[in-house]
């Protein structure tokens, strides 16, 4: 017999099996996802939004800080201590977005860590005030917002004591430099966003490493193992080798506000498993996605039963003291939640770039 | 006396000293020397490729930790300078195997198969059947005499030099096409159907990938394919039409998954089985006496492709679905065939104190490294005896580490892959079934 012939046989039979194992043959199925329109919505919806309310925040904190430099009372460091707290929060809402314009490009290092690294160095901040600040250099953890934290909340200071900790000028001109530093690297992130930057990355429908979805995707995940290793993990003490929890590793240590920063980068990171804006309004996000892939259901159902989860614990966590004094005196409920954060982590980690098929290294190996 | 007989009769009819003849046989070496060229430039040009991209430094130089081959745990990386030096090295050596003879030739050959395989063995990561395969035809390279030169039209070699190598891609294929015969590649269409959605916007197939029946299609095709293309390879009448197979079928591998240079690679090897050539070689020669060397050549490829045959089966000696458990699943030709991803988490205990703690993984690992390890049990195994020792090193007193890992295998919901409650730091890796691996 030609062999041919077997070739074509065979392969009939294959297309005939496969016709027989689908039903629906031929027909284009639900499961066409529109990738473009996902990364379109998160664009105009999220990334944008974000960065155009933190640049608004940084420019108020940036104003406060002014006023404050200028004559400098309780008063006017209490109205800079709230617009650092706003604008802070504000950066939790854009911390899962450090790519792109945001990303490390040469020595810069991603947006995060330049404007977000904590803990900062009480040491490297006092050095650089009675030196000469430089906020382009490796120490970044004497620049940023939390190195602005420490200043304007200090360590355990009346507002009395810390606005006579700014009678020189250096501390003043250290205040400024750093907000301005922030405020410049804010502004060159929106600008890209506003300008091209947008376009190329909604064009960029593919799946593959650098692609915006996977880009997103890292990110995505990045910021929530960094709520559950740096903003809970370490300061719980949960790393092996430590010996006893760490309270002041904590984020936002000096404000306070840690347990807050939390919550708003929880609700941050579920805004986009939802594909929904800060202000509540639903888009396509990557719970969207899911829903067209095999096996999608199931693992949005495991999901959301864990934020669940997640929530109630973060929901037991007392409000009425700080993160770090409870790590100190009564850590079960902030350990609870750590510990249902892990539980969480798989379902964004492996699971759901696993059944998407995105790609988040550079070569795959066979059992991909 | 009967057994004498049987014996005789055993080798009449498998006709040994007729296959023995037909292996010595001289036949024309143009389809080696296109063979010999194509795979040194290929080989080449993935070395420059390697360089270009960075992953000197991203794969041997900047991780702290590497994951070691079983029985290559002495393979270490070099320091920058020599890891160039050995790339430079593989570079010109896969010059020489193109285009080199006599001894440069085999000084080539046996420095590429040294090079090449040397930078595969740091690092278990990065394992592909792929690299499993070039390493061999390195070795296969080796072994054979000294070819002639490639623009040499009239010159002879023995037969089986071109046959070993025809037998070698005809293991790979059929093998990855037996090893495609499973539930979920032909009746769920699994993982193409995963895959095929995620390429969905490529210009011109791209649309047909959202198409419910398009997996199915590829998975049967692809099985076919697999099992196949040797037979139709073989053939003079099918040959053309079964090499533009392959050249399509590699090119879509290519374009839908990051294999690298592989596609090429076999679009190249594949090259092997044409002729290039009409008639009979110019002056048959008379076949030469067996010597002692001969056999022993003999005798090694014997043993090399008995291995190849029989090395890929051993996952059937282990309990579960070696999917799952991967014990016996590398050097098996197992070629894309699931979607598998895992999240693993180590928890170190310092056993006097009692305190445990939890690992972030990224501080020893990188992306790749991490995202191997946490769905290979041995991998698994490795990293908790590296972090035992380390956080030995650094104060913990006899520290146990456990781990908690949930892989994904073809879509299904997440499942724990070991026991979590087992202290690895007991456990060693070795041939025999991993029991704390759970069943699927």
């Amino acid at each position: 017999m030609n062999r041919t012939l077997i070739l074509i046989t065979l392969l009939g039979l294959g297309l005939l099996t496969g016709m027989v194992s689908c039903n629906e043959s031929e027909t284009p199925t639900e499961s066409g996802f529109n990738r473009g329109e996902m990364l379109t919505n998160v664009v105009q919806k999220l990334i944008i939004p974000a960065f155009t309310d933190l640049g608004t925040h940084v420019a108020a904190l940036s104003q406060r800080a002014e006023a404050f430099t200028q004559s400098p009372t309780p008063t006017t460091l209490s109205s800079l201590q709230e617009a650092w707290s706003t604008a802070y929060t504000s950066w939790q809402f854009a911390n899962s977005f450090n790519f792109g314009p945001a990303g490390e490009q040469g020595v810069r290092r991603g947006l995060n860590e330049e404007i977000g690294t904590f803990p900062i160095s009480i040491a490297k901040v006092e050095n650089a005030v009675s030196g000469t600040p430089n906020f382009n250099d490796f120490n970044r953890d004497a620049r940023g917002f939390l190195a602005v934290e420490y200043l304007i909340f200090g360590m355990g200071k009346t507002p009395t004591e810390l606005v006579d900790e700014f009678s020189t000028q250096k501390r003043k001109d250290f205040l400024l430099g750093a907000i301005s530093d922030i405020d410049r690297r804010v502004n060159e992130v929106l600008s890209a966003w506003n300008g091209g930057y947008s376009t190329t990355f909604v064009q960029n429908v593919g799946t593959d490493v650098g692609s915006s979805t996977s880009m997103l995707y890292n990110e995505f995940v990045k910021s929530f193992e960094a709520i559950k290793n740096f903003k809970l993990g370490l300061p719980l003490g949960r790393r092996p080798g430590q010996t006893q929890a760490e309270p002041q590793l904590v984020e936002a240590y000096y404000s306070g506000k840690s347990l807050e920063m939390l919550e708003a980068n929880l609700v941050a990171v579920e805004n986009i498993w939802f594909g929904r804006s800060r202000e509540g309004q639903d888009g396509a996000g990557f719970r969207e996605y899911l829903q067209s892939v095999e096996g999608g259901q199931a693992l949005i159902a495991a999901t959301e039963a864990q934020m669940t989860a997640v929530k109630s614990a973060l929901a037991a966590v007392p409000k009425t003291s700080t993160l770090a004094e409870q790590i100190q005196q009564a850590p079960q409920p902030a350990d609870k939640l750590h510990t249902e954060l892990q539980k969480h982590t798989r379902f964004y980690k492996s699971d759901m770039s696993s059944i998407l098929g995105i790609s988040i290294t550079f070569s795959s190996g066979d059992g991909d | 006396m009967l057994k004498h007989s049987f014996i005789d009769t055993l080798a009449t009819s498998l006709r040994i000293e007729v296959i023995s003849a037909t292996l010595r046989e001289r036949v024309r070496a143009t389809p080696f020397s296109v063979f010999r060229a194509v795979f040194g430039l290929l080989m080449a040009f993935g070395a420059v490729r390697f360089m270009w991209l960075g992953w000197i430094e991203d794969h041997y130089l900047a991780p702290q930790f590497h994951f070691n081959y079983w029985g290559f745990e002495w393979v270490k990386p070099l320091p920058a300078i020599f890891m160039y030096g050995v790339h430079y090295l593989m570079i010109a050596s896969a010059v020489g195997v193109m285009v080199g003879t006599k001894w440069v030739y085999r000084a080539s050959a046996i420095t590429l198969f040294l090079t090449f395989t040397y930078t595969e063995l740091i690092d278990l990561t990065y394992y592909l059947n792929h690299y499993y395969f070039v390493s061999i035809v390195c070795a296969l390279l080796c072994i054979i005499p000294s070819p002639p030169a490639i623009w040499d039209k009239q010159a002879t070699i023995p037969h089986w030099v071109v046959v070993i190598f025809k037998l070698q891609i005809a293991i790979v294929y059929i093998y990855a096409g037996l090893a495609k015969i499973n539930y979920d590649w032909l009746v769920e269409a699994l993982p193409l159907k995963i895959w095929l959605p995620a390429h969905d916007h490529l210009p011109i197939i791209g649309p047909l990938f959202t198409w419910t029946i398009t997996p199915y299609l590829f998975s049967w095709f692809g099985m076919l394919y697999d099992c196949l293309i040797v037979f139709f390879l073989l053939n003079t009448r099918t040959r053309l039409a079964a090499y533009l197979t392959v050249i399509i079928f590699h090119s879509l591998t290519g374009v839908l998954f990051q294999i690298g240079i592989f596609p090429l690679v076999m679009i190249g090897c594949t090259l092997i089985f044409f002729d290039f050539g009409r008639g009979k070689p110019a002056e048959p020669s008379p076949l030469r006496p067996l010597t002692p060397k001969v056999s022993l050549r003999a005798l090694v490829l014997v043993a090399h492709f008995a291995f190849q045959l029989l090395f890929p089966w051993r996952f059937l000696l282990y309990p579960g679905n070696v999917f799952w458990t991967e014990q016996g699943y590398r050097y098996g030709w197992r070629v894309m065939l699931m979607e598998k991803a895992g999240t693993a988490i180590f928890y170190v205990k310092d056993s006097k104190s009692g305190r445990e703690g939890v690992v972030d993984n990224s501080e020893f690992l990188n992306p790749h490294q991490e995202k191997q390890m946490a769905m290979q049990p041995d991998m698994i195994l490795q990293f908790a005896h590296f972090l035992g020792n380390h956080y030995a090193k650094i104060g913990l007193d006899n520290p146990q580490v456990r781990a908690e890992v949930y892989v994904t295998l073809n879509a299904r919901p997440s499942r724990l892959l070991i026991d979590p409650n087992v202290n690895l730091m007991k456990e060693r890796d070795t041939f025999a079934p991993k029991t704390w691996i759970l069943p699927n």
